[in-house]
């Protein structure tokens, strides 16, 4: 873990998405502590104050300081993009194994119906969760949870497949190695790898769907400090208060950017074959 | 015969109501009508939303009421001063007992189809209104209506339940527009799809969604009006697509505008943005049978905790008037002038441990999301509660969970209302015991007999004494609290001549509108 | 490309349909709103509800429900919308023609944009314009649409005031007018593409470049130009038609979210609508003929693929 947390280190990417994912953590974790004021707290002659001495990047509607909602607000984003990625991919990976292990006729059906699945858009496929669940940050995480598995049930799958017919299995299992040996050194980690890139670059996508939901109105509903919903907020204020749609979205991107970053870092780190 | 009714009729046989002094005590902000009208050319007018229904007896939203306003006519109409004036019919009378009405009709009306309008025709309406099977949100809102009859071809005869001084007005509501008696008592669907009134325009092409045409009705009672050839009603959902369109000179006239974009249009050069106080207001619901709003000290604390004049800016963007938790503006003609409720959390406190809550309550304020307005009430009124020890938990929802979850049935919600035409008609919609919609279950007999007697009151003075009554006694009681009332916000290319924005909200009159010398030419 | 491949691409499609079918009235089934209520607004009254559900049959068995949708559809028919009282079919392929405008525009710009970025990222790997190519793309996949969206309306419309905020225009009645609307959306759509097909491209380019195919091309004393664009460029363009086809996915998505923000009455802007306004049959309507399209659009790439590459065998 170490040996790779150094590799990861050592690439460009790798380093820069440390450095964006520690300090979306930090505001995570202290977020509320650190936020210079009450994100909720109203200030009848602070609205659209722009960004300034009193608040560093400026003040929405209502006069609430946009810094200290942000920083509040990382913890209803970011925790949430994580966990809908999780329970996606733990879904996903049960279903795609089980296709892969079952194979033949109940692999065919099982994946051309995740194919079908599929057809329909992520986005719109959340949207109808979320509307059918009802609107709150709970639900838009599993309507991006459930949208998410049938990728990940395909991706598994496919790995599962191929580090079954792998060479270096067979040759493992020629040397005469033990079987646990051979899933524990050979089989995991490269079942592994790729399923955690994958994963990794998704909670990218969580985060972007997630915020996505909540501007659409069927995520995280006032007076959360969302991001996603933050933007929402600002739209009809575009001429005059700038800051209150600039500071959120930057938000969303930094943390999409981070998340991608970190899975090529992954991907390079895990994959030092691969050269491209 | 009394004063009153008796003005109405010499009004009514000038056939000048706007010949009276205003009744409304308010100036109407109008576009400047110089010179004679013109006649001729295509008027382009924005909305905000599609016109989903085109059915006048089933109508919910303001741009359908303008589109049926068009396309039909009632037996009255309303003057921007909420005063009926005659419409298809020419003349009305009650009896000393304001129990029954004859309304009589012009001579040769006719329906888009050819066919003629009768007494017969306008039975059959109110019939279908008042079926609740139609699900008329009319059915409510027309008066106390027991049975109407035609006499004959052009008299019909409305006997009531109860004795009612405002019928005229109650009858010039949006849904009360005369259709075919063949499809009142038959297939009523039919109009959901082609338009067959006695309107001043013709239904030209309907698309909900888009963009909803109109041409003139040659066989229209007045000859004279309209003074447009076509009307094309333009839907345009987003604020500022359709403020770029009036700018851009795409569109002549926008029915309405939101406050963000109310002052880039007031700047604009062959722009002129119109703006009047209304009665349109938000409120917030409280269930006063149920526990803790059932005790009055609960209400009158969290009315004291609202800060009335911040609220017109957090959720009218200042284009408000602050509201004193009785529903009538000062735009109403009856509108008692209190002292405005300032926000007094010691005093709020001391009631709420009065009332057995001396930690404070924890409660849940629903918001629909529509209009969005709503949220920021239920936010901002979060915040102000605090201090006095009120943690309200906010939960927004869409409106069509909340009409049917919610609506009537909740105990903390906030609503949204527009201005009716009468005392009597908010009064009696909302609050009264009996109300059609007496979303508090506020039950109080002072108050509904106070309502009653003014209902049946013709002497001007004496109305005024219990109408203020009332507004006391909710200003003290409050049953819901009422913090703001927004202004009416609207905008129009300078050549559009003889529109008045009607504090109404749902009236529009384009059949008054005509077009000056420098408006553009449209096909 | 034999008859039974194709016949089973068809069969495919048709499953496909029908799973969609399944899910979209099952989501539809469990939105928490009473359809009759949703007809009816304030207004309703027990009588005019017990109307509305024996009219639309809501109390019958949800199968009974399922298998009367179903047949309708198989007679091309989608159902009348409860909001506006119309047929839902034709509102929505009118929709979905407008949203296909956006669509293909975006995908033409796309192309433009992401191929001599991909082969110019390629040739230069390792350079700046090769980091600056990967920057955009990062970029691209990392700003959800409706940031991107309202960024570019802040700059381009509002400060900048170069092109129109929000709006549409009917390209039939103001060609110049209607495509200066849609530049910001078509320009927020192909974003996301761009970083996708470019980096594919790149990848692809990078590894025909190193096969023993070209080098031989290039043994044989070829130009480098006829290496690049005779050779080179089929080889690495025959994945991208596969990637375009996956991301109509995302198209689909992102025009949802771009036409709620500009406005344009496309099938995106009408499902959101209907899911507000709990129209079901619109939503159903809708959702399958989005989720059609993208099947459609797939099934169009594998026989483009598969009439581009003769190499692939098919059975």
């Amino acid at each position: 873990m170490t040996e790779l947390f150094r590799r990861l280190q050592r690439t460009p990417q790798g380093a820069l998405s440390v450095a964006i994912l520690l300090l979306l953590a930090f505001a995570c974790i202290l977020g509320p502590a650190i936020a210079p004021q009450d994100p909720e707290h109203i200030d009848f002659l602070g609205r659209f104050r722009p960004p300034g001495v009193l608040d560093w990047l400026g003040a929405d509607q209502l006069g609430r300081d946009v810094l200290s909602r942000l920083l509040v607000g990382a913890r209803t984003t970011i925790p949430l993009a994580l966990a809908a990625t999780l329970l996606g991919t733990l879904t996903g990976a049960v279903v795609g194994t089980l296709s892969a292990y079952l194979g033949g006729r109940w692999d065919e059906a099982i994946m051309r119906t995740i194919d079908a699945v599929m057809a329909v858009p992520g986005l719109l496929l959340a949207l109808l969760i979320a509307a059918a669940l009802g609107k709150s940050s709970g639900n838009a995480m599993l309507a991006v949870a459930i949208a998410f598995a049938p990728g990940m049930a395909r991706v598994t799958r496919s790995v599962a497949l191929t580090v079954r017919r792998q060479d270096y299995v067979s040759a493992a299992i020629a040397r005469g190695e033990r079987g646990h040996w051979i899933v524990l050194r050979e089989m995991l980690p490269n079942v592994i790898a790729p399923v955690v890139i994958e994963t990794t670059i998704r909670v990218a996508f969580a985060v972007m769907v997630f915020a996505t939901l909540s501007f659409l109105g069927l995520g995280a509903q006032p007076p959360a400090s969302e991001w996603g919903l933050m933007v929402a907020e600002a739209r009809p204020f575009l001429h005059q208060a700038p800051w209150m749609l600039i500071a959120p979205g930057a938000a969303i991107a930094l943390t999409a950017i981070g998340f991608n970053l970190l899975g090529d870092g992954l991907r390079d780190a895990l994959n030092p074959r691969d050269e491209r | 015969m009394n004063a009153l009714s008796r003005r109405w009729l010499l009004t009514v046989a000038t056939g000048l109501a706007t010949g009276l002094p205003p009744l409304a005590g308010l100036a109407a902000a109008a576009g400047p009508a110089i010179g004679t009208p013109r006649r001729g050319g295509v008027l382009r007018i924005s909305v905000d939303q599609a016109a989903s229904v085109i059915n006048p007896l089933l109508t919910r939203v303001n741009p359908e009421y303008l589109v049926t306003e068009l396309l039909y006519s009632g037996l009255t109409r309303l003057t921007p001063e909420m005063v009926a004036e005659p419409d298809l019919a020419a003349s009305w009378s009650a009896n000393e007992a304001l129990t029954e009405w004859r309304f009589v009709l012009r001579k040769g009306l006719t329906f888009h189809d050819g066919s003629p309008c009768t007494a017969r025709d306008v039975a059959a309406t109110f019939a279908a209104i008042l079926d609740p099977r139609t699900a008329s949100p009319g059915r409510t809102n027309v008066g106390p209506i027991d049975t109407i009859e035609a006499l004959d071809d052009t008299t019909a005869l409305f006997r009531l339940k109860a004795p009612f001084a405002d019928l005229p007005v109650a009858l010039a509501y949006t849904n009360a527009r005369i259709i075919p008696a063949a499809i009142a008592t038959g297939d009523l669907t039919r109009l959901s799809r082609e338009a067959i009134g006695t309107g001043p325009f013709k239904l030209v092409s309907y698309e909900p969604d888009q963009r909803i045409v109109v041409a003139r009705n040659p066989a229209y009672y007045d000859p004279a009006r309209p003074h447009l050839d076509r009307i094309e009603v333009m839907v345009y959902p987003d604020p500022t697509a359709q403020a770029s369109a009036l700018l851009a000179g795409d569109t002549d006239l926008m029915a309405n505008t939101t406050p963000s974009e109310f002052p880039r249009l007031t700047g604009a050069k062959g722009v002129v943005s119109l703006r009047i106080p209304s009665g349109q207001f938000l409120n917030v619901n409280m269930g006063c049978d149920q526990m803790p709003f059932s005790d009055v000290r609960v209400r009158q604390a969290l009315a004291l905790t609202v800060d009335r004049t911040a609220m017109v800016g957090f959720v009218a963007q200042g284009y408000g008037t602050p509201g004193n938790d009785t529903p009538l503006s000062p735009a109403y003609h009856f509108y008692k002038d209190m002292p405005l409720k300032k926000p007094d959390i010691a005093t709020a406190k001391k009631l709420l441990a009065e009332a057995g809550y001396p930690a404070g309550l924890d409660l849940t304020m629903i918001a629909s999301s529509t209009p969005s307005t709503r949220t920021q009430l239920a936010v901002a009124i979060r915040e102000m509660a605090k201090p006095a020890g009120l943690r309200i938990t906010v939960q927004t929802m869409p409106h069509a969970t909340y009409l049917a979850q919610v609506w009537k049935k909740g105990s903390f919600y906030v609503g949204f209302y527009n201005m009716q035409a009468t005392a009597d008609a908010i009064f009696s919609l909302l609050y009264t015991s009996d109300a059609a919609w007496n979303e508090t279950r506020w039950d109080n007999k002072d108050f509904d007999k106070l309502i009653d007697t003014a209902r049946v009151t013709t002497d001007e003075a004496g109305r005024r004494v219990l109408y203020e009554q009332a507004q006391t006694m909710m200003h003290q009681q409050v049953p819901s609290v009422i913090p703001v009332f927004f202004d009416l916000l609207a905008a129009q290319r300078s050549w559009v001549q003889g529109y008045t924005l009607h504090p109404r909200g749902s009236v529009f009159r384009l059949d008054e509108v005509w077009l000056g010398a420098d408006a553009p030419k449209r096909g | 490309m034999s008859v039974g491949w194709l016949a089973r691409r068809c069969l495919l499609v048709g499953y496909t349909l029908l799973v969609v079918s399944l899910l979209v009235f099952g989501i539809t089934q469990i939105l928490p709103a009473d359809a009759a209520v949703t007809l009816l607004g304030e207004n309703a009254t027990p009588a005019a509800l017990a109307a509305v559900r024996l009219r639309l049959g809501l109390d019958d068995p949800v199968w009974l429900q399922y298998w009367h949708w179903l047949a309708m559809l198989l007679r091309g028919e989608f159902g009348t919308s409860m909001r506006t009282g119309q047929p839902v079919g034709p509102m929505m392929f009118v929709a979905l023609s407008r949203s296909l405008l956006v669509a293909v525009l975006s995908i033409v710009l796309m192309l433009i944009v992401a191929v001599p970025l991909g082969i110019m990222a390629a040739l230069r790997r390792g350079r700046a314009s090769d980091l600056l190519a990967g920057l955009v793309s990062y970029l691209g996949v990392s700003l959800p649409e409706f940031v991107t969206a309202t960024l570019l309306l802040l700059l381009l419309a509002d400060r900048l005031q170069w092109l129109p905020a929000t709006g549409y225009v009917p390209f039939a009645e103001a060609p110049l007018d209607s495509l200066r609307h849609l530049v910001l959306p078509v320009i927020t759509v192909s974003l996301v593409m761009v970083a996708h097909v470019s980096r594919m491209v790149r990848s692809e380019m990078v590894d025909v470049l190193g096969s023993d195919y070209i080098r031989a091309a290039r043994l044989k004393g070829l130009t480098a130009r006829t290496v690049l664009f005779r050779h080179a460029l089929r080889n690495a363009l025959l994945p991208v038609i596969t990637i375009v086809a996956l991301d109509v996915g995302y198209l689909l998505g992102g025009i949802i979210v771009v036409e709620e923000i500009f406005a344009i009455p496309g099938i995106g802007r009408q499902l959101i609508v209907a899911i507000e306004a709990r129209d079901l049959p619109a939503i159903q309507a809708g959702a399958l003929i989005m989720a059609g399209t993208y099947a459609v659009a797939n099934f169009l790439a594998d026989i483009a693929y598969a009439r581009l590459d003769k190499r692939i065998r098919y059975d």
